[in-house]
């Protein structure tokens, strides 16, 4: 194989590729298979012990459930926000500097975000939290309470990662011929005929993308949340990502967290599958 | 003279170089992690926690040991000590453990060094017999010593004196029940007076460890013994040999509620994720009336609060005492361990023994100057004693005398219990589910968690 020049030159890459990716997935793998508590000297294969132990707790479920209406409700929300934000800013020239500004919240750190929103919805001194809900008659701590400590999660992850889905969609509307738009006016489509015959289906294959990188990244995401309520108030935020690590480090059972690990990622690359299957197909 | 010659030279002063350099570099390093720089040993690391004060340069030169010092904030230290241990690194030779956890898991787990072999050599920097025997018992387990305690506190409460003698409270309730009645007649004194930005309580709530210790404390006072297991067993072998199982919906249960309860009514609304941070602000701030019963964060909040009420009218009270007739907990030390894998561990305990003697100690009681201090000698020593009233001084030392560190089982799986009662903690002060509910999954947890473990074979 070696004799094809081509791969001579991407052999390095490769190789590099397998010690940071594949060797880490690999031991991912054996740990996953592994009884390994730090607390329990002995070390020895355990099958899918590990697995059935997890499915078998009511924290895997809870943790499962929150992940899902995360998922759902960041999503739903960032694919509505980051379109419309790309429709209005997409040609008028007066918009770039919104368009800047639209961009901002992603060059700043999700662990800055997160401090920054604790901040703000902090009861006692926050902005939001001590003084605009209490002026609208909400005397809740948002952060306290189960739903609004979701809900709030929701929102600091939606500001900081909309603007991603949003250069994505803005791209692919600069994409789109401006015939056929004019074909449209001429045979007298209205906006909303033109954005459900032409601007929908003309960008499914970017929604697409850009809902496979939020189905994975809200699977993962760990830093925001841990920064803003580390998976309370309870475990009303405590996210997929969020019991692995508690799991790992509180509960010292790497061999579980490790098993966790391959579930997300078992997870993440059906619902990938699913996007693209779904998706792909109704556009061919 | 030839170039040959000067060559040669030139070769001898440059192996001759070489050589002092590595004779100089085989001087003993010792590598530890942990947090809080600029609070932790700030007279030995500076402010920043990257300098090296003359102090420590002058220990260096003696003992001719290098000292490394790598700070973190308190998660990432913890997780870097699991990391190192867990994997056999041994890259640091002292660890930051936790009389709450960290010291019962690794010690069963055999990643640290008992140190009572060690306790006669360095005495000139540290003298066990010169230290509150409680702080080393809760560094004890299994009879072993496994780390030696830096900064520690006991139980109390501070409070707002100005606040109790406005409605008319002129003594601090010595009981749970009078504490709890107080906290009921400030409650109404605020919703009649219409003051609606300081709360009565504040203790702390958010999910994990964090309440466990001062719940933990609560149990104990309402049970009068650690009610986590059957017969109040508290170690693995006691466990196993009376296969005592989990009792959180039994004996455990009176304390527990009692905790969410009065989180619930006489706390600050964002109580549920509180951490000691928040409790120390909040109360710094001027916006709570009691702090309990970890009052060091009291302490601390006295530290840096700019709030003249604050500082006139803050008074400390020993822990009031429950229903079984013992006191509220919250006992704790920051220890350190030597690493099993340190690779020179009689230097690693010599750096121990300077970090956590008297003259460490006596440091941190100069820049700190909290009441609470590990030896009797510098509790009631001249720093102190001009700072705090001798009766404040005596309230805490009794802290100590009255302190049963063992208040909590001391078994490996403690971190993990700790994080779950948290937790379950967090769950019923937010009002996610009733008490009973979050102590049925913690039940249903502990039993599992502890048959897995091997306890009821």
């Amino acid at each position: 194989m070696l004799r094809d020049w081509r791969l001579r030159f991407v052999a390095p890459a490769i190789l590099a590729l397998a010690m940071v990716v594949f060797l880490p997935t690999g031991y991912l793998f054996w740990m996953s298979v592994t009884h390994w508590v730090v607390t329990d000297p002995d070390i020895y294969f355990a099958g899918i012990d590990n697995f059935s132990g997890l499915i078998d707790t009511h924290d895997f479920w809870n943790a499962w459930r929150v992940t899902l209406a995360y998922l759902t409700l960041s999503s739903a929300l960032m694919l509505a926000l980051s379109l419309g934000l790309a429709l209005c800013l997409a040609e008028a020239r007066s918009a770039r500097v919104l368009r800047v500004l639209v961009v901002m919240p992603l060059v700043i750190p999700p662990v800055v975000a997160g401090f920054t929103w604790r901040f703000l919805l902090n009861s006692e001194m926050g902005f939001i939290g001590a003084f605009l809900l209490p002026s609208i008659g909400v005397r809740t701590s948002m952060l306290a309470d189960p739903v609004g400590a979701l809900f709030s999660v929701v929102i600091a992850d939606v500001w900081s990662r909309t603007p991603f889905m949003f250069l994505i969609f803005l791209a692919a509307l600069q994409g789109i011929p401006k015939d056929y738009y004019e074909a449209a006016r001429v045979d007298g489509a209205g906006v909303v005929q033109e954005f459900h015959f032409i601007t929908l289906p003309m960008l499914k294959g970017a929604i697409v993308m850009a809902l496979l990188f939020r189905v994975i990244d809200a699977i993962n995401t760990f830093e925001l949340i841990y920064v803003m309520t580390k998976g309370g108030p309870g475990r009303a935020t405590q996210t997929l990502s969020l019991f692995g690590w508690k799991v790992a480090f509180q509960g010292f059972d790497l061999g579980r967290s490790a098993a966790l690990g391959v579930m997300m990622l078992a997870i993440t690359l059906i619902c990938a599958m699913i996007v693209f299957n779904r998706f792909l197909k109704v556009r061919e | 003279m030839t170039v040959a010659a000067v060559t040669k030279r030139n070769l001898i002063a440059m192996a001759v170089g070489l050589a002092m350099t590595a004779a100089a570099s085989a001087q003993t390093e010792v590598n530890i992690v942990a947090f809080a720089p600029g609070f932790a040993w700030a007279n030995l690391f500076g402010p920043s926690g990257t300098e090296k004060t003359e102090e420590l340069l002058a220990f260096e030169k003696k003992e001719g040991i290098t000292v490394n010092m790598e700070y973190a904030d308190e998660e990432t230290a913890r997780q870097k000590v699991l990391l190192d241990l867990v994997n056999g690194t041994g890259r640091y030779d002292l660890v930051m453990l936790g009389s709450d956890g960290a010291v019962q898991t690794y010690s069963y787990a055999g990643y640290l060094e008992p140190l009572d072999g060690y306790l006669d050599q360095a005495k000139d920097y540290f003298d066990p017999s010169g230290v509150y025997p409680q702080f080393l018992d809760a560094n004890r387990v299994n009879g072993k010593l496994w780390a030696l305690p830096y900064y520690s506190f006991g139980a109390g409460v501070i409070y707002r004196k100005d606040i109790f003698d406005k409605y008319g409270i002129t003594e601090f309730p010595k009981t749970t029940e009078e504490l709890e009645k107080a906290l009921q007649t400030v409650k109404e004194g605020f919703a009649k007076d219409g003051v609606t930005n300081i709360s009565v309580l504040t203790m702390r709530g958010a999910p994990g460890e964090e309440p466990s210790l001062d719940l933990a404390g609560f149990v104990y006072a309402f049970a009068g013994f650690p009610a986590w297991f059957e017969g109040g067993a508290v170690t693995p072998e006691e466990i196993k040999a009376n296969k005592a199982k989990p009792i959180f919906t039994g004996a455990f249960r009176d304390g527990f509620e009692t905790f969410v309860r009065w989180s619930r009514e006489f706390g600050p609304p964002g109580i549920a994720t509180h951490t000691w941070v928040d409790m120390m602000n909040i109360y710094g701030q001027g916006k709570a009336v009691v702090l309990m019963p970890s009052a060091i964060n009291g302490f601390a909040a006295l530290g840096g609060t700019e709030n003249k009420d604050v500082k006139e009218h803050t008074a400390f009270a020993a822990s009031p005492v429950g229903p079984s007739g013992k006191p509220i907990q919250s006992f704790w030390t920051f220890s350190v361990g030597i690493s099993k894998f340190s690779k020179d561990k009689e230097a690693a305990y010599k750096v121990l023994a300077f970090l956590t003697g008297k003259q460490s100690m006596e440091a941190f009681a100069s820049q700190i100057g909290w009441p609470y201090n590990t030896f009797p000698e510098i509790t009631h020593g001249p720093v102190l004693s001009a700072k705090w009233p001798k009766e404040t001084l005596d309230t805490v030392e009794e802290s100590y005398e009255t302190a049963d560190p063992h208040y909590f089982p001391y078994i490996p799986e403690l971190n993990e219990f700790m994080d779950r009662i948290g937790t379950a903690a967090s769950e019923a002060i937010s009002g996610g589910a009733t008490v009973d509910e979050v102590l049925a999954n913690l039940q249903t947890w502990a039993e599992d968690r502890m048959t897995r473990a091997g306890y009821y074979k």
